[in-house]
């Protein structure tokens, strides 16, 4: 049993994108750090697909060349889908900004790289327990089994039930939830390619509103993965939004007469469903930091959801980076993890970064979107005036008369369109 | 006393569908488990080791991912493993399979007890434990429920069918095997998982180390042939919902099943109008 002996510096509870990357640094530094993960395999539960931004991953793990990276997202598209018409935007990108991967897969590299820096890492092991004496965090608990170490990383993700324990959160209200339904379906490399538009390893990212999710705030999207395709609704779980089963609602996506020839012959190959915290900047816990301790990742709200597109691993990754190098600057420069220290060099450094100023600015655009008789309105004011502009009868309608007349119709006055307009942007 | 396990690494078929269009098993995306009943047969050989000392040893034959599953044996408390695993033992049959985990047991020399699940979840055959008896020309006894007691060599199990409860003892070393259901299998802890991965207790044996004669292993040494598999049809859905008070909706669902001639049609109006 000599292993056992083995002092560990750092626990990290949880391997997601946060854990994983606070656990390369650590190892990268020359810390014994060991992993506790409680699922199979790391990445074992997340077949499911997504569009993540990789600047910020590219600072924590340098190169991406080897990562599992499946089309780079050059295509845009916001749709607003209104019974049988769809309004849609595109939007081709000239750069590599954001590229679509499964998330298990982009886990697993992850892992890779933390293993490869020395990182211990425990699948099958659920911690149950952050262990506090006199006021300082000395290890965790599993199943009766302790584990100390000088300091706990906790990147347990948006559920939080070991800070809940804390008592640095609370337990969720469901209006501070949202709920995430996917699908990914099996299409083949080449059908993809040529109903998106597509050249080889070229990606589309694709975001719907409207009645795609039957006008409960939310909205549905759509990622092309190497040779699959992952399409979902996400919806509010406020003011009693959910109106159909979960999987109904990415079903009715499916089955969408507009959209479903895009899957024609594709078998779906996984259906997922998962919470998703709304109101992040409400789910920012009281400290990031305490004695010998130090949250990162979801578990920190550090998740963006507009409500058209969810963004969280890069900024997860970034979060557990910044917590590493905290770590590593605590005992180089003060030799103690003390919460005064962890919060200076952590805390408030991922309070100044871009991560959390997007995060918070973002607010805005997540309640237009949320307002489903505004998303209604408008989806009918527009669909309305270009109806009226392209499907002509005898008399061919100006822009400003078919404006009008959709005004009229959807009962929206100017003065409305103006004032939601300007408060739109004075929010954003 | 020395105990040896033996466990079969299967995909949970709970999530392996059928492809209607090819026949063939859609396995993209199944994790592989380690075969539920035999964690049952795990826990009973721990609960040995537990009353009468000495150490247990996991054994699977399998491709080289089962070392996931090993691991999982070692994190409930299982001492050490042994995969045995070579291309050439691929496409075995029950009696290939058998043969390769028997000289394996015979290569360790020691053991006493040779514990089994009582079948897999892939194949059910419940062959394996019984030949690997053959091969050792141990006394072999299965859906055994508990070890009532273990001395002077020889071990008494107590073996429940479906009605009736028989105990039998046989003498050592014997193999059993361990009625599905029959234990609760502990879960894996910290400590042990710990040790897995850092002492990595697992061993591989390749046919270099095992020596057999390859017509006698794998799809070589495999005279069964499985020669058709069938699978049940996925019934659609028909997906429909009705709204409303539960008589109408009694009506309105015995007029769909009538529709779908699942009830004879009774004709009249009247038909499923009384209270
Ligand atoms: C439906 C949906 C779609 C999304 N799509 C995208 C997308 O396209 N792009 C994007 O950037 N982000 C997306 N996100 C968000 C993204 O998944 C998260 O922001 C990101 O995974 C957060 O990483 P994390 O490491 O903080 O937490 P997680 O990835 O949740 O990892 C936490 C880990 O901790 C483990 N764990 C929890 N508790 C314990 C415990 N007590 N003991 C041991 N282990 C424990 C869990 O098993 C898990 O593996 C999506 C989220 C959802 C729900
Ligand atoms: C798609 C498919 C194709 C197959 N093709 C053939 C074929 O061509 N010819 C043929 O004869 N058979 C074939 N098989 C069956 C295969 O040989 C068996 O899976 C294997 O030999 C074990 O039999 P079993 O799963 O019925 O185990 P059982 O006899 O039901 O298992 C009983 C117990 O024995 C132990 N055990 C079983 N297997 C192992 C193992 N590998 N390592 C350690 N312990 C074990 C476990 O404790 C288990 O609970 C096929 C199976 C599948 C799924």
């Amino acid at each position: 049993m000599q292993g056992l002996n083995r002092r560990f510096e750092v626990i990290v509870v949880g391997a997601g994108p946060a854990g994983l990357s606070a656990a390369y640094i650590l190892a990268k530094k020359g810390f014994h750090v060991v992993l506790l993960e409680r699922g199979r395999g790391v990445g074992s539960k997340q077949v499911f697909g997504g569009r993540v931004y990789s600047s910020l991953l590219e600072r924590v793990f340098g190169s991406l060349g080897d990562a599992p990276i499946h089309r780079w997202v050059r295509r845009e598209r916001l749709s607003i889908i209104n019974g049988e018409r769809m309004l849609t935007v595109e939007y081709i990108s000239g750069g590599k900004y954001s590229f679509t991967t499964y998330l298990g897969q982009l886990a697993s590299w992850m892992a890779g790289k933390a293993v490869e820096a020395g990182a211990i890492i425990v699948d099958e092991v659920r911690v149950d327990r952050i262990l506090v004496e006199d006021n300082s965090v000395v290890g965790v608990e599993s199943g009766g089994d302790t584990l100390k170490a000088d300091v706990v990383v906790d990147a347990e993700g948006a559920n939080r039930l070991l800070l809940e324990e804390l008592g640095l959160v609370e337990k969720p209200r469901p209006s501070d939830m949202a709920l995430g339904v996917k699908e990914v379906i099996k299409l083949g490399e080449e059908k993809i390619d040529e109903r998106f538009g597509l050249r080889s390893g070229e990606g589309a990212a694709w975001i719907l509103a409207g009645s795609v999710s039957a006008y409960t705030p939310g909205g549905g999207f759509i990622y092309t993965n190497k040779d699959s395709v992952s399409i979902g609704v996400v919806v509010s779980l406020e003011s009693g939004g959910l109106v159909e089963e979960p999987y109904r609602l990415v079903e009715s996506m499916r089955l969408n007469p507009l959209l479903k020839d895009i899957w024609r012959e594709g078998d779906i190959i996984e259906y997922s469903a998962h919470l998703v915290p709304e109101r992040s900047v409400r789910l920012i816990p009281s400290k990031l930091a305490l004695n010998n301790f130090l949250v990162v990742g979801d578990a920190a709200g550090l998740l963006l959801n507009t409500g058209y597109t969810i963004r969280g691993v890069d900024y997860a990754a970034y979060s557990g980076y910044l917590a590493a190098n905290a770590i590593v600057e605590a005992e180089e420069k003060y030799g103690s993890y003390s919460e005064e220290v962890l919060r200076r060099l952590y805390e408030e450094r991922l309070k100044r970064s871009m991560v959390f100023r997007d995060i918070a600015r973002h607010k805005a655009v997540e309640m237009i979107w949320e307002n489903p008789t505004m998303i209604k309105q408008y989806a009918a004011l527009l669909l309305d005036t270009l109806g009226g502009l392209y499907e002509l009868g005898e008399s061919t309608p100006s822009l400003r008369e078919t404006f009008k007349n959709a005004r009229r119709k959807n009962k929206v006055s100017l003065i409305r369109v103006m004032a939601d307009l300007v408060h739109g942007v004075m929010k954003a | 006393m020395h105990i040896v396990v033996g466990v079969k690494w299967v995909p949970n078929t709970q999530a392996v569908r059928f492809d209607p269009h090819t026949g063939t098993l859609i396995r993209e995306g199944v994790p592989s488990i380690v075969n539920p009943h035999d964690l049952h047969a795990v826990e009973l050989a721990l609960k040995l080791r537990e009353r009468y000392g000495g150490r247990v040893t996991a054994v699977t034959m399998a491709p080289p991912g089962a070392v996931k599953g090993l691991e999982h044996i070692i994190g409930m408390g299982v001492d050490d493993a042994v995969l045995l695993s070579d291309r050439k033992y691929a496409g075995a049959d029950t009696l290939a399979t058998s043969y390769v985990i028997a000289s394996a047991i015979k290569r360790m020399g020691d053991v006493d007890l040779i514990v089994f699940g009582q079948e897999t979840i892939d194949s059910s055959t419940a062959h394996v434990p019984a030949q690997v008896a053959s091969w050792l020309e141990a006394p072999y006894i299965y859906y055994v429920e508990e070890v009532e007691a273990i001395e002077d060599n020889r071990i008494r199990v107590r073996r429940r069918l479906e009605d009736l409860v028989e105990w039998y003892e046989l003498e050592m070393p014997a193999v059993i095997a361990v009625l599905m259901h029959s234990q609760k299998p502990r879960p894996v802890r910290l400590i042990h998982k710990l040790r897995a991965v850092l002492e990595k207790p697992v061993e591989t044996w390749s046919n270099e180390i095992l020596r057999l004669d390859e017509r006698c292993v794998g799809l070589k040494g495999s005279p069964t042939v499985v020669t058709k598999i069938t699978w049940m049809p996925e019934v659609p859905r028909k997906q429909k919902i009705f709204k409303g008070e539960p008589k109408e909706a009694v009506n309105w669902l015995i007029r769909r099943l009538e529709e779908e001639k699942i009830l004879p049609t009774c004709g009249a109006d009247k038909c499923g109008e009384g209270d």
